[in-house]
């Protein structure tokens, strides 16, 4: 057979990645019982096996797992929806509920390029090194499939991601590795990133054995050392400079949308509000939920306003100015379902930005080892040659396009469920919640 | 010492009423957020109109966002204010701002009246249109705005009165005596003071409706503001013909509430002084306890309005001197701190200890306007302070400027995170400056001088701050001081080390006048440099720097009157290739970009008559443009180009028309170019967005130009940006006042900036080359991923921070602090990066001395995980204290030959000898002996898989 032709790396290699392929079909099955040690509160193993069965199948979970909420007793699991009662004529119409509009537009100012997504929500930014090309490419194609985005993070743009561009999101943060003209003018949209919600204030990160030849050489830095990107920008320190900023780019590439994203400091409001007159079309609000384990555990746990409350302040105030339906704010940080991404939008966000859960569907079971660079055993979170050759970029794409479906038809769903017609129609519906408080937690 | 304890105390216990009367519950929390603005500050020995500040402030409306701007004077003219000099001296002059007309009977009957004697009521008259317009028609970055740039003004400004005023005997008497205070002119102003805190709060700060308040309250001073920009402030109260000492313009960028009071705009009052400030801070909360704890509450809500409370505090109520108050506020740290004589570490550390949580935190830049320089305890102007340590050290040099009338000061926070710019000219009138930025100086510069002979157009020296230093103190202080009949400028730093000019250069009167005063023949080869006919650019420089020395003003015009006459011959001669357009572009460049002696002209006015010849070049080009030169203004048609490339690099007769080869490095380009240069005329085009020059630039490129010649530059911003990847053969030279990240990201492309250029230089640059004929300011190629820059003198805070790839520096001169933070360029000696820092200056006649230090900073190559930092240091100056990361090593040979073509290069460029910079105390040493080198230290793995891989690699 061809095995005469394969090293026998590749043949290791092969049989890894069929044994993991094999094991994220066959555990949501919990034929052989739930994982003891798989998840946390946050992630539930519930909701890591029910993300793989999205992934594979398209659709959320029919065998009782729960795919709805964690189990954290804080955040957005202890909100619900106050759903219409099941007996509402309306709910029984066209029960499929695909003529429900889940598009919203990247661009609501009267200028500038209209970018409108069908779906609301894109892929965060995670960069070379932090991730391998495979699953920057992987995202990349399933952002081309859904016809929207992903971003690159910084670290650089790999050449295999240019014929994906018109899907790919630049961003240009501190340390701004592998941020050149040339990318910049790539970039339909161009994101900075002043902050991130698991780790505000902090700056980037990328320790030194994930600093290989190859990332050193996409950053153009020393490999094997570990590179920081500084938290602030240097060259930005006041809102005027961020406007200056924003016309930097809009000199390099005239044609690009900018995107602002910002962890959740107890002035949101103000910082919103400053980079919407800066000329922001999107504004990113991160919470810290998110972030992998690279991110340490004191900054994830400690630092910033919780997402849930950072979201209806900027909206409110927002409205206030009158500016709300001036500018597209996505709200980041640990959202792991479609009721997450829901209950976003309900408490004003236009739409979500997606991080770990597309990293989970690639099979991540939140081992936290992210930080190491033979730390990944399931080859996502690590550029080591051996390793990130688990994951083949068509059969991510495929993963993570089966999960964008699935949230997609959950989230029409919850809209026929609460008899609305469209995604901009949950916008800033906090009326919709409950408060679960403590009993929340399950 | 006790007197002014005693005084302090009561005065802070005597507004403890304040609140109790008021109800007042003070907040800690900022009604409002604010990050920059932009600013600019003029302190003149003359009483100059406040029109001057017009232009400087339209070309930094991009700092704000029309939501606030203000002016502050300082030392005004009683007759324009219709009072006599004696009132303007001694009165109070009260300026309320009423929102509402009709709070005007109220306000006089219950905060005027009671209080006060009024000399004189003046109302501050305005524009006959409310609504007037605010567009600049010419510039288009105005009109097309995201906010409120719709050429009107949003909120009715304020309608002014001026009541001068004096407090009443009986209200003095009850004041000391509910007080306990005896005397002293102090308790007159501390009435005012504590009137207009009740006032505000009657008026602004309790109700719902704003209706009146104080703008300002100090002597011979005066604050105007609204919701606007800084220079509607002057249109709208017509101050273009108003005079004053001091004058400061400030644009706000405030960012949140729908509705803006011209209450939150700057500047604020303490009582004899006027703070704008471009910043935020992180501890408002903090500093208002600490303003708490002694009584005093904003009103206003806003970062700069309790500024302004603590700058009050300190010098007015504890008398501290202005070393001192300028220490509470931007704390000397770190090994700058170590490096303070023993008395002053002592002094220091305990304002730190008490005045800490009063200390700013955050990034800031104050611009300070004060009148009475009068302490409370001290009747008329104050002496020089006894030393206060009984060893009898020296200890406030700044008592000079104490006795001054009025003055400007300029503060900036310790850690340099705010642009500023310092500068002065000194002639026949001397002035000073400090702003956001360095060509919003020369615009008002430039606007003095066409209608004032004393002034011309450069200033004589421009120059930063090192925040929180024991070298400058990060601080420079604008004295005005009688002098004779009139008056006299001097300018001091923190320290009170003065800082000026070598006067017995002279100054060139009337630049502007079109009097050209050129001697004698008008035939066409000038008598004084022969070689303007038929010599090279080099010899013709050579030349005038050989003449220059025993030339006159008049000289110096009759041979640019000849340079001006041969430039007309526009065609290339046969010979040479050259036109005698093309050389006379290249000797004036030349004479521009070089250091040498100037005989007994003032080397800023020779580079004012340089920019004025250029200047009539650029017309003749204009209006003849030739097959080298194409004119492209924001008026009028785009030429296309009219050769192709490929067609035109065959034409050598027609290539590089501008630089001609051979004659300096500076001069001409490695890389065959396209033979037409377009002369852009900058003025028309907008700083930033679709109009901009730097846009107009990338269209010219598209449609096939390579060489670009930006004359007249007025801080636009982003030149040469946008030009994409693999610019190789295009050169952009740059005149007049570039503006901020000029050669960011370039790929390819050469930039050359003749003067001095601004912040953020050359963002991740990529490849291709930066040639500075100057200082650099903040941020110079942060993240940059290569390519090759020159700078002739200095670069301000984090050059090269946060840099990767292998960029290659010179920096002939310093630079301020954290130079290659983060800097990691891999391995210089197989491909990376590297600086070369030279740490020198030039004096007065061209010649190369030595810094004292060739780099001051207390961090230097931080946190470097690559390249390398090679720093000329003879002397072993910089010590290991400064390094946090790097290591010192021997230089090597390869090492030297790897730099040594970059310094051959720099001699080329600047025309600094390689040889010179080997010479130290006139004997010429071996490079290792004269250079040093800095590597990062081996860095200590962090965890075990980091140290295996390593072991592995």
């Amino acid at each position: 057979m061809g095995t005469d032709h394969k090293t026998v790396e590749q043949l290791i290699i092969e049989k890894h990645t069929e044994n993991l392929r094999r094991g994220f079909h066959l555990w949501p099955e919990m034929r052989y019982g739930k994982m003891p040690a798989l998840g946390d509160h946050r992630w539930t193993a519930d909701l890591i096996l029910s993300t793989w069965v999205q992934a594979e199948t398209g659709q959320p979970p029919t065998n009782g797992l729960e795919y709805r909420v964690g189990n954290s007793g804080g955040g957005f699991d202890t909100l619900d929806f106050q759903f219409l009662p099941p007996d509402v004529p309306e709910l029984n119409s066209g029960t499929s509920g695909m003529s429900i509009d889940t598009s919203i537009p990247l661009n609501r100012r009267p200028y500038d390029r209209k970018i409108q997504v069908p779906v609301p929500f894109y892929g965060a930014g995670m960069s070379y090194g932090s991730i391998s090309e495979q699953v920057m490419l992987a995202r990349a194609k399933a952002a081309q499939k859904w016809n929207t985005f992903t971003s690159t993070g910084e670290g650089g743009y790999p050449d295999s991601l240019v014929p994906l561009k018109d899907h790919v999101i630049v961003q240009v943060a501190t340390g701004m590795f592998g941020v050149r003209e040339e990318t910049i003018q790539y970039a339909p949209i161009v994101e900075f990133k002043y902050a991130q919600g698991a780790k505000p204030g902090l700056g980037g990160h990328l320790l030194g054995d994930k600093t290989t030849v190859a990332v050193a050489r996409m950053r153009e830095a020393v490999p094997w050392v570990s590179l920081f990107s500084p938290f602030p920008f240097h060259s930005v320190y006041s809102v005027e400079d961020h406007k200056k900023h924003v016309d930097w780019i809009k000199t390099v590439n005239p044609e690009a949308l900018v995107c602002v994203k910002v962890s959740t400091p107890t002035d949101i409001d103000m910082v919103a509000v400053g980079s919407y007159y800066a000329g922001a079309h999107l504004l990113q609000i991160d919470g810290a939920y998110g972030g992998t384990g690279a991110a340490p555990e004191i900054a994830k746990k400690n630092i910033a306003m919780p997402i849930e409350f950072a979201i209806p302040k900027v909206h409110r105030y927002l409205l206030q100015e009158g500016i709300r339906d001036e500018i597209t704010v996505m709200a980041s940080g640990g959202l792991r379902t479609a009721f997450d991404l829901a209950k976003a939008i309900a408490l004003g966000a236009d739409g979500g930005v997606l991080g770990t859960v597309e990293l989970v569907a690639l099979g991540c079971t939140r081992c936290s080892n992210c930080e190491r660079g033979r730390g990944c055993p399931f080859g996502l979170t690590t550029t080591d040659p051996e390793l990130s050759q688990l994951v083949d970029p068509e059969w991510g794409a495929q993963r993570v396009s089966n999960l964008y479906r699935s949230l997609q038809s959950q989230l029409r769903d919850i809209l026929r469920r609460l008899g609305l017609g469209s995604i901009h129609e949950l916008r800033g519906r906090t009326d919709l919640l409950v408060y679960r408080g403590q009993e929340g937690r399950r | 010492m006790t007197a002014q304890r005693e005084i302090a105390e009561k005065l802070i216990a005597s507004r403890s009423s304040l609140v109790a009367d008021s109800g007042a519950r003070p907040s800690s929390r900022k009604s409002e957020a604010e990050g920059g603005c932009g600013v600019i500050g003029i302190a003149c020995s003359e009483q100059v109109p406040a029109r001057h500040l017009l232009e400087s402030l339209r070309q930094m409306r991009n700092r704000g966002n029309g939501k606030g701007g203000g002016v502050a004077a300082v030392g005004l003219v009683p007759e324009e204010l219709g009072v006599t000099k004696q009132v303007l001296e001694t009165d109070y002059l009260i300026a309320l701002a009423y929102l509402d007309p009709a709070a005007r009977p109220g306000v006089e009957r219950d905060y005027i009246e009671p209080t006060f004697l009024v000399d004189r009521v003046h109302h501050v008259s305005t524009v006959p249109d409310v609504l007037m317009s605010r567009s600049c028609p010419d510039v288009p970055e105005l009109n097309s705005g995201t906010s409120g740039t719709s050429g009107r003004l949003e909120i009715q400004p304020p309608d002014v009165y001026l009541y001068f005023v004096r407090v009443k005997p009986n209200v003095i008497e009850e004041f000391k005596k509910r007080n306990g205070l005896d005397a002293g002119p102090g308790i007159e102003g501390e009435i005012v003071y504590q009137n207009s805190y009740r006032l505000n709060h009657a008026f602004y700060a309790s109700i719902g409706e704003k209706r009146a308040f104080v703008l300002s309250h100090g002597k011979n001073m005066l604050v105007l503001k609204m919701v606007g920009y800084g220079d509607d402030v002057i249109r709208y109260y017509q101050l273009e013909d108003w005079h004053a000492h001091v004058w400061i313009g400030h644009h706000r960028y405030p960012t949140k509430g729908r509705v803006w009071h011209p209450g939150g705009a700057h500047p604020f009052v303490g009582l004899h002084e006027a703070l704008v400030h471009n910043g935020d801070f992180a501890n408002y909360a903090s500093i208002c306890e600490y303003l708490a704890q002694r009584n005093i509450y904003p009103q206003f809500l806003t970062d700069t309005e309790v500024s302004v409370l603590v700058f009050d505090l300190l010098h007015r109520i504890y008398g501290y001197p202005l070393e001192y108050v300028i220490e509470s506020l931007a704390p000397t740290t770190e090994r700058d701190f170590t490096l303070l004589p023993q008395d002053k570490q002592n002094i220091y550390q305990m304002l730190q200890t008490t005045h800490m949580h009063g200390s700013p935190d955050g990034p800031w830049f104050f611009l300070i306007a004060q009148s009475q320089l009068t302490p409370l305890t001290q009747g008329g102007p104050r002496p020089p302070l006894a030393p206060p340590s009984a060893r009898g050290l020296r200890l406030t040099p700044s008592a000079r400027g104490q006795r001054g009338a009025y003055r400007l000061i300029g503060i900036t926070d310790t850690s340099m995170l705010r642009p500023q710019v310092f500068a002065l000219q000194q002639g026949a009138a001397s002035i000073g400056f400090a702003a956001s930025e360095k060509q919003a100086i020369d615009a008002a510069l430039e606007s003095l001088a066409l209608e004032d002979p004393r002034f011309w157009t450069r200033a004589d020296l421009y120059w930063n701050a090192r925040g929180g230093s024991h070298t400058d103190g990060g601080a420079f202080i604008f004295t005005i001081e009688p002098h004779g009949n009139g008056a006299a400028l001097v300018c001091t730093d923190k320290f009170g080390k003065q800082i000026s000019v070598n006067e017995e250069r002279r100054p060139y009167e009337s630049i502007h006048r079109g009097e050209r005063r050129a001697r004698g023949d008008p035939s066409f080869v000038s008598a004084l440099v022969p070689e303007l006919h038929s010599g090279t650019v080099e010899e013709i420089f050579k030349r005038v720097v050989k003449e220059l020395p025993g030339w006159s003003y008049e000289d110096v015009n009759s041979f640019l009157s000849d340079l001006e006459r041969s430039a007309q011959a526009d065609v290339p001669e046969f010979n040479s290739g050259t036109s005698g357009r093309a050389r006379a572009i290249q000797a004036l460049t030349l004479l521009m970009d070089r250091r040498y002696s100037t005989g007994q002209l003032r080397p800023s006015s020779l580079l004012s008559l340089f920019d004025r010849s250029f200047g009539a070049i650029v017309e003749q080009i204009r209006e003849s443009p030739s097959s080298e030169y194409v004119f492209v203004s924001s008026e009028g048609p785009r030429p296309s180009c009219r050769v192709v490339p490929e067609l035109h690099s065959a034409a050598p007769h027609l290539a590089s028309p501008l630089w001609g080869e051979g004659q300096g490095e500076g001069l001409h380009s490695g890389t065959s170019g396209i033979g037409q240069t377009v002369v852009i005329d900058a003025r028309g085009f907008a700083s930033e967005g679709e109009h901009s020059l730097a846009l107009e630039i990338v269209r010219l490129y598209k449609r096939g130009f390579r060489r670009f010649l930006v004359a007249h530059a007025k801080g636009h911003r982003f030149i040469a940006n946008g030009l994409g990847p693999n610019s190789h053969g295009v050169r952009i030279d740059v005149y007049g006042s570039s503006g901020d990240y000029l050669a960011s990201g370039i790929d390819g492309a050469e930039v050359f900036v003749h003067g001095n250029a601004q912040d953020q230089l050359a963002q991740i640059m990529k490849d291709g080359r930066l040639v500075v004929y100057g200082d650099v300011g903040q941020t110079f190629m942060y993240a940059a991923k290569g390519g090759r820059a020159f700078v002739l003198g200095n670069a301000a805070g984090r050059p090269l921070i946060n840099a990767v790839g292998r960029p290659r520096v010179v920096i002939n001169g310093t630079c301020l602090d954290y130079l290659a933070e983060s800097f990691m360029a891999g391995d210089p000696l197989n491909g990376g990066g590297f600086v070369i820092l030279n740490g020198i200056a030039f004096d007065d006649d061209g010649q190369i001395i030595e810094l004292d230090t060739p780099y001051p900073g207390g961090n230097l190559f931080s946190l470097a995980s690559g390249g390398a930092i090679y720093i000329r240091d003879p002397y072993r100056k910089v010590s290991e204290a400064q390094l946090n990361g790097g290591e010192f090593a021997d230089l090597g040979e390869r090492d030297w030959a790897l730099i040594n073509p970059y310094l051959e290069e720099n001699e080329r460029l600047f025309g600094i000898p390689l040889a010179r910079l080997l010479e130290v105390s006139g004997v010429i040493l071996s490079p290792h002996q004269v250079y040093r080198k800095i590597r990062p230290r081996a860095i200590r793995a962090l965890q075990a898989e980091e140290a295996w891989v390593k072991m592995h690699m």
